[in-house]
């Protein structure tokens, strides 16, 4: 019974901020001694979902460029990660330093010296370039998300996997990932959230012209819209809800995380 | 002998770090054989086991198996299956596909690896079994699942690493015999590396006794402890009389004065060894060969036998176990009888470098 209490409180902390996001959505006009709008309306919906606000233009922005950055996070974050977790060499310690620097030091320090050499590149204003310096942030977290899932991994499943037939592609398709595959999701979730929510980085690289949705909802609110800027900013919670959904149930399966101590 | 061996290790050398782990290793397994590499704990047999394997690499020498030569050949492909210390059942595959795994890796169609892992499962006496999640099971059925998955492949050597290690002794007995019967049913050769000799003496038809990464004797079960080929190797298998003596051919002076008969030929300095077990301890004086006078020092009951210790009047002392219906006290005079064909003799001096490992070593 308590643990409901609890679970209900905890859900009431997370998801009660949005109840006037939602309200304010769909109202036509909220001010200060009203307890709840005079007037309800669905233009701001209606805004959303239309072109010419260039939502829908930017969800779908937002959504290939975090699928991308968490994608390549994984194809570096997975050997790195491994190495990290289960082998011993020198200088260990300060790449796992290095791996955390971009956390630490603000990108605004950052920023000048890539935006110079990604105008050199052309890809200034491009989405590779904004594709490229989200891995900025997203593969520290991914590296070390999965080097702390590696550290409980045991190799005899590798060992064993090989022994009974397995090649090292085979071994990797048909044991490592799947024993490691609660682990994976966490970092994806990780990474896909931070550059789903990404700003700064997209603003100077992107140049205006790698449109996400983060950039509109930063727009809208600049435009002085409250119910328009609380369309898009319940929009951009529905990917976050889905993932999170999604991975729960993943997380939730015993038999997954059963190759591993505690994750 | 190496012309007829199914699996032939030749000269295998393997250094850490300049530090020899193996060292000129030699070693046939016949086919059908049962063969267990037997030492203490750091005496190099799993790295043994991971040279036949092909997880580490050799640093000379090769091994044959089945008229084939496996340098540079991966594990996947050498034909040989693993059984380690733990079972290590994919958790994410059921019972009978964890079964069904090697199968699937070689194009064995559903139908066919779904039948034979059936099949097999229920050899291992787990039929029923191939829904349940491998954290459904115990420590013994997840053994024996392992057992079946490793078995189904045919793999033509089973390497089998302290499997039984992680059991309780009773279910060790259990899995000991299914073992022993899967053997049999299938015909597989069998190499067991284990630390503990009663397994080794249980399991196998022949025992490669290794220390220091080196092979010291390889012999039957039987030939080991009656004839160990020094101090070291019958310490081990849990010798506990040793004694000094001048051989003259048949005869054997002990440093104390007593003389005993030998039934084999040896000159010079010897060390002379008899199992406790094969002591003979009698209250009257009812033969006339190899009879020492001796006083029970020590009486102790342990369930299956009584262990004796005995001291001669000149002061050599001497271990007997014999049968628990026998009673002696602590104190009373009794003979000794040491026959003939239970002592053991090998030249002192070969074995004064010896390091013997510490019995407290020994036992895990």
């Amino acid at each position: 019974m308590s643990r409901n209490l609890v679970l209900m409180l905890i859900v009431a902390v997370l998801f009660l901020p949005f109840v006037p996001l939602l309200v304010w959505s769909v109202a036509e006009g909220w001010y200060f001694p009203q307890l709840v709008p005079q007037q309800w309306t669905g233009a701001n919906w209606a805004a959303v979902v239309s072109p010419g606000s260039r939502v829908l233009q930017g969800f779908l922005q937002s959504l290939a460029i975090a699928a991308l950055s968490t994608a390549l996070a994984l194809v570096v974050g997975l050997p790195a990660g491994r190495a990290l977790g289960l082998m011993q060499f020198p200088g260990k310690g300060a790449i796992k330093l290095a791996l955390l620097l971009p956390i630490i030091v603000s990108p605004l320090a950052t920023l000048m010296g890539i935006q110079f050499v990604l105008i050199r590149l052309g890809l200034s204003g491009t989405l590779a370039g904004v594709v490229l310096v989200h891995l900025l942030p997203t593969i520290p977290y991914m590296t070390l998300v999965l080097s702390s899932v590696f550290a409980n991994f045991d190799t005899g499943y590798e060992t064993q996997a090989r022994s009974l037939g397995a090649s090292p592609a085979q071994v990797l398709w048909r044991v490592t990932l799947p024993l490691i595959a609660p682990g994976i999701v966490v970092g994806a979730l990780f990474a896909f959230l931070i550059s789903w929510n990404e700003f700064l980085l997209t603003f100077f690289v992107g140049g205006g012209r790698v449109l996400t949705l983060p950039m509109i909802l930063f727009t809208s609110l600049q435009g002085g819209n409250q119910g328009l800027t609380a369309a898009i900013a319940v929009t951009s919670v529905i990917p976050a809800l889905i993932f999170l959904l999604f991975s729960s149930r993943a997380l939730q399966d015993d038999a997954a995380i059963g190759g591993l101590g505690d994750v | 002998m190496s012309e007829t061996a199914y699996c032939a290790m030749q000269n295998l050398t393997k250094r850490f770090r300049g530090v020899p782990a193996v060292r000129d290793l030699w070693l046939d397994l016949h086919q059908g054989e049962r063969l267990a590499l037997l030492g203490p704990s750091g005496c190099g047999k799993s790295t043994t086991l991971q040279l036949i394997a092909g997880l580490l690499p050799p640093d000379s020498g090769q091994i044959v198996l089945d008229g084939r030569s496996l340098v540079g050949i991966p594990p996947e492909r050498r034909d040989m299956a693993l059984v380690l210390q733990k079972g290590l059942l994919f958790p994410h595959l059921s019972v009978g596909e964890n079964v069904a795994f090697g199968l699937k890796l070689r194009g064995v169609n559903r139908a066919d690896r779904e039948a034979q892992a059936l099949a097999m499962l229920a050899q291992v006496q787990l039929t029923g079994f191939e829904n349940r999640r491998p954290a459904e099971l115990s420590g013994g059925q997840a053994q024996r699942v392992a057992l079946a998955r490793s078995l189904v492949i045919r793999p033509k050597l089973l390497l089998l690493d302290e499997p039984l290690s992680a059991l309780d002794a009773n279910l060790r007995g259990d899995m000991q015999e299914l073992i022993l019967q899967l053997q049999a049913d299938t015909g597989v050769t069998l190499l067991i590396v284990t630390h503990d000799q009663q397994e080794a003496v249980v399991m196998a038809d022949r025992i490669a006794l290794m220390f220091d990464g080196c092979l010291r004797q390889v012999d039957t079960p039987e030939a080991l402890y009656q004839r160990p080929s020094d101090g070291t190797v019958a310490r081990f298998l849990g010798g506990v009389n040793f004694f000094g003596a001048v051989a003259a051919g048949n005869r054997l002076r002990l440093t104390d004065g007593d003389s005993l008969t030998l039934d084999s030929a040896h000159q010079g300095p010897v060390q002379v060894t008899i199992r406790p077990e094969r002591v003979q301890v009698l209250a009257e004086r009812l033969c006339s060969t190899n009879l020492l006078p001796v006083t029970v020092a020590q009486s102790r009951f342990t369930g299956t036998q009584r262990q004796l210790v005995l001291t001669t009047a000149a002061g050599l002392e001497l271990q007997a176990w014999v049968p628990p219906g026998q009673s002696f006290a602590v104190g009373q005079t009794a003979y000794a009888h040491l026959p003939p064909e239970a002592l053991w003799c090998w030249p002192a001096a070969g074995n004064a470098s010896v390091a013997v490992p510490e019995p407290e070593l020994l036992s895990h």
